[in-house]
């Protein structure tokens, strides 16, 4: 009965080219998601908007629960949580260094741990394709109990030379219904 | 040991009580206590009309979507014929969920568990191994059905309630369905969902979210005052928007009707009696619709409500126990005005959880340019990640927290900011209608309404 499921996956195209992890590119790149992370952590908004490119694309799809011969439909792309630019994540993060977005005000404690990086070559040279696991943790006020939030992030990065920029992330959740009271926070 | 009875709390409280009209304020253990929220699920969620999605949700034959009523699942399938049933998701069997999945399309709902098998109305068809009658021969094979709720379909809005006999889902609207019209029945092809609704959890108890929803106009200018601090130009935009009119009525219904000549620089001459219902609306059409509406809302819609809509708007309020509704205007930079269109339901997850669920609209007519730009701008202002309500998400498990306090729970929450001008002038809807700045009444009677069915028993 896994055909639906099956048939999704053999319809993937074929595998690209990987950058081999421990390469010197792989290992730039990897240092660039772990900054990421700390400077997120870190409420550091204006130098992670300085990482994104100004053709940025970003979006966090819903995930729905499924049966199995459906779930190639689990992923929907219509009401997103997040569905932003370079122009909205800008004003996004202009409320969060001003006085009243008290969603995170006092802040929420987060973690991003970033694993399992698979970096591919693609058709545009000096860009990759960087796919990623990302367990992110929210402690907010005196709760014990932790918020968690898991999923995968579909990187498209630009090589600068010097550095790279952020130029699309799509972010498969795995909670059809978010465990937190809001995204006020950028995964 | 005092027993419980349909009049009083177990610890002896009158529950009428808890809810004083003399002093307006209402007892803060309401947001926190398990015996109010189980007696909630029989008295409010078992007896109001309740929403549960848009029939464009499902618009084949054979769709469904798996829904809550209070703390109960439900079924919500269209069936051969088109017709729209809501069934609960419990099998008659052994109380196994039948419907597994958040929505898809089947004629035959199956229990894993059993096999027992229903119809997208909720009738049993049959088990398996017809002639061993695992089903037995005590109860007739039409009672071991699903059981279904009563539905009504209201401008492709479904609702359905447990409340067989009850009022009919106009007299539940009452006379606010005057305004309600206004947004859900202004053109030919109505509301159109724009994708399945967000949803995530709130740790807070779900009137926190209910009453706010009565239309809480002040908590707009400290709660959300980033608004001005980003958007304004530097004065107090917000507070020139708490003018207009809400109108309520005694089944906890609210709506805000903000006054466009206040609002907007571009509509300040809209109350002048000079200017034509094409002239307001080609400047301004009502949020939500575009310019080429006009002729579609005109037919739907009454000259008096034209003129409503071309001058006090309903924009944002809620519908009793538990849904918020938006239609507001979205400027966007090229200078047009579009519209964000959402509703919410706060699903009880229990006296200190709820489930915040979020459908995004569009008129059908939009483009499809423009329903993408709608639809990005709410989620930019709504729902899970929206800038507005990140904060009330926020706020909510606080006030549920304080609740749960020894000394917290016998505060109390005031609603004594009372409307003291007399009724608006030349105002042509029905219901109760408060003039003037935003004041506490609106909310006041969402109480009223929910302590007279609590008062009465199941």
């Amino acid at each position: 009965m896994a055909t639906a499921a099956n048939d999704a996956i053999e319809s993937k195209p074929a595998t690209p080219e990987r950058v081999p992890i421990g390469s010197p590119v792989y290992n730039r790149i990897l240092e660039a998601y772990y900054d990421e992370a700390e400077i997120l952590d870190e409420l550091r908004y204006n130098e992670w908007i300085e990482w994104l490119a100004k053709d940025l694309r970003y979006t966090v799809p819903q995930r729905l629960t499924r049966l199995l011969a459906d779930h190639d439909k689990s992923i929907d792309r219509s009401v997103m949580h997040y569905d932003e630019n370079y122009g909205t994540m800008c004003a996004r993060a202009r409320r969060l260094r001003g006085n009243s977005a008290f969603a995170e005000d006092p802040p929420s404690r987060t973690r991003r741990l970033i694993t399992n990086v698979r970096v591919q070559l693609t058709e545009t040279e000096g860009e990759y394709r960087v796919l990623n696991y990302m367990l992110l943790t929210r402690s907010r006020f005196e709760q014990t109990r932790m918020h968690v939030l898991s999923g995968e992030r579909r990187d498209r990065i630009r090589d600068l030379g010097g550095r790279f920029e952020l130029v699309e992330r799509e972010v498969i959740i795995d909670q059809s219904v978010l465990g937190m009271p809001n995204l006020a926070i950028f995964l | 040991m005092l027993t419980r009875t349909s009049e009083t709390l177990s610890d002896g409280t009158r529950i009428v009580d808890l809810v004083r009209p003399e002093t307006r304020e209402v007892e803060l253990r309401v947001l926190s206590d398990r015996e109010i929220y189980d007696l909630e699920m029989e008295r409010v969620f078992g007896k109001t009309w309740l929403f549960l999605g848009h029939s464009s949700e499902i618009p084949s034959p054979g769709d469904f979507v798996m829904r809550d009523m209070g703390n109960d699942s439900v079924i919500v399938a269209r069936d051969r014929a088109g017709e729209i049933h809501v069934s609960l998701n419990v099998c008659p069997h052994r109380g196994m969920r039948v419907c597994l999945a958040d929505q898809g399309n089947t004629q035959v709902h199956k229990c894993v568990y059993h096999g027992w098998a229903f119809k997208p109305n909720g009738d049993f068809i049959g088990s398996p191994v017809a002639e061993e009658k695992m089903h037995g021969e005590l109860t007739p094979k039409s009672e071991l059905g699903l059981r279904k709720a009563r539905v009504h379909i209201y401008a492709g809005l479904i609702f359905a309630t447990w409340n067989i006999e009850g009022p009919s889902f106009d007299e539940f609207l009452g006379e606010m369905k005057w305004y309600y019209d206004m947004i859900f029945q202004r053109t030919e092809g109505g509301w159109e969902v724009l994708g399945p609704p967000q949803r995530f959890i709130v740790d807070a108890n779900w009137k926190a979210a209910g009453e706010q929803s009565a239309a809480d106009g002040f908590h707009t200018l400290t709660l959300h005052r980033w608004l001005d601090e980003m958007f304004g130009n530097g004065g107090s935009e917000l507070t020139s928007t708490m003018y207009g009119v809400e109108v309520g009525s005694d089944h906890g219904h609210a709506l805000r009707c903000q006054s466009l000549s206040k609002k907007f620089a571009r509509a300040k001459d809209f109350d002048s009696g000079t200017m034509s219902i094409e002239e307001r609306w080609n400047i301004l059409p009502a949020p939500g619709c575009t310019t080429d509406m006009l002729d579609q809302v005109r037919s739907k819609l009454t000259p008096e409500q034209m003129e409503q809509l071309m001058t006090n708007p309903p924009q944002v309020g809620g519908m009793f126990p538990n849904v918020l509704l938006a239609c507001i205007y979205a400027p966007q930079p090229d200078g047009r005005i579009l519209g964000s269109m959402a509703l919410h339901t706060y699903i009880p997850r229990g006296p200190d959880k709820l489930e915040f669920v979020n459908w995004v609209f569009a008129e059908k007519g939009t483009s499809e340019e423009d329903k993408q730009t709608m639809l990005r701008n709410t989620i930019f202002m709504l729902g899970t990640s929206g800038l507005v309500e990140q904060d009330d998400s926020d706020t909510w498990p606080h006030m549920t927290a304080s609740a749960r306090g020894a000394q917290g729970r016998k505060m109390t929450m005031k609603y004594q900011a009372i409307n003291q001008l007399p009724p608006p002038a030349n105002w042509r809807g029905p219901a109760i209608a408060y003039d003037g700045f935003t004041k506490d009444d609106t909310q006041w009677n969402w109480w009223m309404y929910w302590r007279e069915l609590m008062s009465e028993p199941a």
